[in-house]
């Protein structure tokens, strides 16, 4: 196992190179340089912020060293200070001269979506296990067939317009849930139990659309890859052993039919994280996925750069985690055996 | 396209893309109003048999606006798609034909881009550029080629070690001509089925770029900055929101409807 680590983990490398590359290479997208961009929406402060660009990444210097430079920002998770931001550390917290501490901007922001991402994939496994089971079970029947058709719907809504619709049903012509924010007023003067249901009532929708995409593939997924399993020989050798079919069903075949289910659900992280900008930003939520929308407004160029190799880094985490549970799950995988 | 059209879901799939696309074509013919017309006495009326789908906040159409929006919805989609096809292929084709480095390298970027949370990427890359139409289909299809990348290396490697390929091979054939005339026309089915579904989520996420206002940019009408308009009036103007919104859900369930149709057609085992 742990060589297994190991050479996964050399694997990250040339990863983490390739995206130091692309983030470089959007950094040099604009045309001339970006401090010359024409894009900002706040005309005032480019002067100054152009002044701010050359100094944060050396625009002065060399390709070469502007790259050098680049990788030891990443490598040292130092991303410098927001713009827009009265100079707030992009990622980690710091101290000044004074002993005052700042907090990190991304360091605030990531648990909130970290916590939406994972209260995600658990809403995303409860709820399509059953479906695709249930499908991969009754094929082609009415069943099957109604989740069929949810699930091409699921794929078809824009969650953004899903989220508008649950917004003004639920917060604003029925005020059954908030629509705002993370807390409500006076959350601070709660008990314990009220602010965890205080917090869930505004997580609602917001977990609930970012989960959509995923509840129907995964579904699909579950589905297909039971209805594989169901047809293999040893599923039949289980019938023929006379084993009781919930037996056959949930333990040779679903088990099996999951496998692959746990590198998907690895690959689906870049896309949840994505996904919170939306969500976030139409709830007023002050995650990573708002701090990267009012960012790209605001042309606030070091935020922008640190969240997207922050996010990358999220995903290869995501990755590492998927392929080791699927190394522990498998053991073909871990021992390097073909299969 | 026969046999795709033998299935159901494909059929309705067709149906849904061809309606849209025919009212996108015929807009100016079909459209009662100038779409961006503005008309102070007309503001946010309800829908009637004047205004089909009421007006909007500067009186303007939303009807004749959704209209014009399919047409620059669609273009952005198709656009979008044709680059990153573009891109998949000759990259997949590379990778898949030479192998060694090359292949390498290609398959390492394709990583990397997958790192990468595409919306993020999509959205930084606008940040340092103007948003514009033109922007917007690129940046999407500069975001979405990998997949196509995949398949089409994955049938160059499996058609590499076919007899009718190395036969070309012996008689002398160069690489130019294995590749144009053997492999990339066999490899290409499961591209097509890759194209329409990447039709559907090119999109989505035009629409939801416009959505954020970093999209098409008004006065410039697409579904996506109609729904804009539609946050701001949900309280009083249902139909600003609920029109975009539903043509966004019925093109993007056209799209796919038909490509998993076209994959059931073109995929011989689920011919059981």
């Amino acid at each position: 196992m742990t060589r297994y680590l190991l050479r996964r983990l050399f694997w990250m490398v040339p990863l983490l190179v390739g995206i130091s590359l692309i983030s470089f290479l959007i950094m040099h997208l604009a045309p001339g340089d970006i401090t010359t961009t024409e894009a900002g929406f706040n005309p005032k402060a480019s002067q100054e912020s152009r002044q701010k660009l050359r100094q944060l990444y050396h625009l002065d210097e060399p390709l070469i060293v502007q790259y050098g430079l680049w990788l030891k920002r990443m490598a040292t998770l130092d991303f410098g200070t927001s713009f827009a931001s009265h100079q707030r550390p992009v990622f980690l917290e710091r101290k000044d001269d004074k002993g005052n501490v700042s907090k990190g901007m991304i360091q605030e922001a990531l648990p909130i979506t970290l916590l939406i991402n994972v209260l995600s994939l658990v809403l995303i496994i409860a709820v399509a296990l059953p479906l695709g089971v249930i499908s991969a079970l009754n094929p082609n029947k009415p069943p099957d067939r109604t989740i069929t058709v949810f699930v091409f719907i699921g794929f078809a809504v824009p969650g953004f317009w899903l989220a508008l619709m649950m917004m003004y049903w639920l917060g604003v012509a029925h005020d059954w849930l908030p629509i705002s924010g993370l807390h409500s007023l006076g959350y601070e003067h709660l008990t314990w139990p009220a602010r965890w249901w205080d917090t869930a009532r505004h997580l609602a929708i917001p977990v609930f659309i970012s989960a959509l995409g995923g509840l129907a593939g995964i579904s699909l997924f579950v589905r297909n890859g039971m209805l594989d399993v169901l047809h293999q020989d040893y599923i039949t050798t289980a019938r023929a052993k006379g084993l009781p079919e919930n037996t056959v069903v949930y333990r040779h075949a679903l088990r099996n039919a999951l496998l692959p289910l746990i590198t998907i659900l690895g690959l689906s992280i870049p896309g949840l994280i994505g996904g919170s900008v939306i969500a976030e930003s139409l709830f007023a939520i002050p995650g990573m996925g708002k701090l990267f929308y009012d960012a790209v407004l605001m042309r606030d160029f070091p935020v922008i750069m640190g969240i997207l190799t922050i996010g990358a880094a999220l995903t290869l985490i995501g990755n590492l985690l998927a392929d080791l549970a699927y190394a522990w799950a498998d053991p073909r995988v871990r021992r390097g055996v073909g299969g | 396209m026969k046999q795709a059209l033998s299935n159901p879901l494909a059929r309705w799939g067709f149906a849904i893309i061809a309606t849209v696309l025919l009212l996108a074509l015929l807009a100016p013919l079909i459209a009662p109003y100038d779409p961006d017309a503005i008309d102070v006495k007309a503001i946010l009326l309800a829908p009637s048999s004047s205004h089909w789908m009421g007006t909007d906040g500067l009186g303007r159409d939303v009807f004749s606006r959704m209209l014009f929006g399919a047409r620059i919805s669609l273009l952005v989609g198709f656009v979008a798609v044709g680059i990153a096809t573009a891109i998949g292929i000759v990259l997949g084709a590379l990778a898949g034909f030479y192998r060694g480095w090359v292949d390498t390298v290609i398959m390492r970027l394709v990583d990397v881009m997958l790192t990468i949370p595409t919306f993020f990427l999509i959205l930084a890359v606008i940040a340092f550029l103007t948003p514009s139409i033109w922007n917007i289909m690129i940046v999407i299809g500069l975001t979405s080629w990998m997949g196509v990348t995949r398949l089409v290396r994955a049938e160059f490697l499996s058609l590499r070690e076919r007899e009718f390929v190395m036969a070309s091979q012996i008689l002398g054939a160069r690489d130019g001509r294995l590749i144009f005339r053997h492999l990339l026309p066999n490899s290409l089915t499961p591209v097509i089925v890759s194209t329409v579904l990447g039709v559907a989520s090119a999109v989505l996420v035009e629409s939801g770029l416009s959505f954020l206002g970093l999209g098409v940019q008004p006065p410039n009408a697409s579904w996506g900055n109609i729904l804009t308009d539609g946050k701001e009036y949900i309280e009083f103007a249902w139909w600003l929101s609920l029109f975009p919104g539903m043509a966004i859900l019925l093109t993007v369930l056209g799209y796919n409807l038909l490509g998993e149709g076209l994959r059931d057609a073109l995929d011989p085992r689920s011919n059981k």
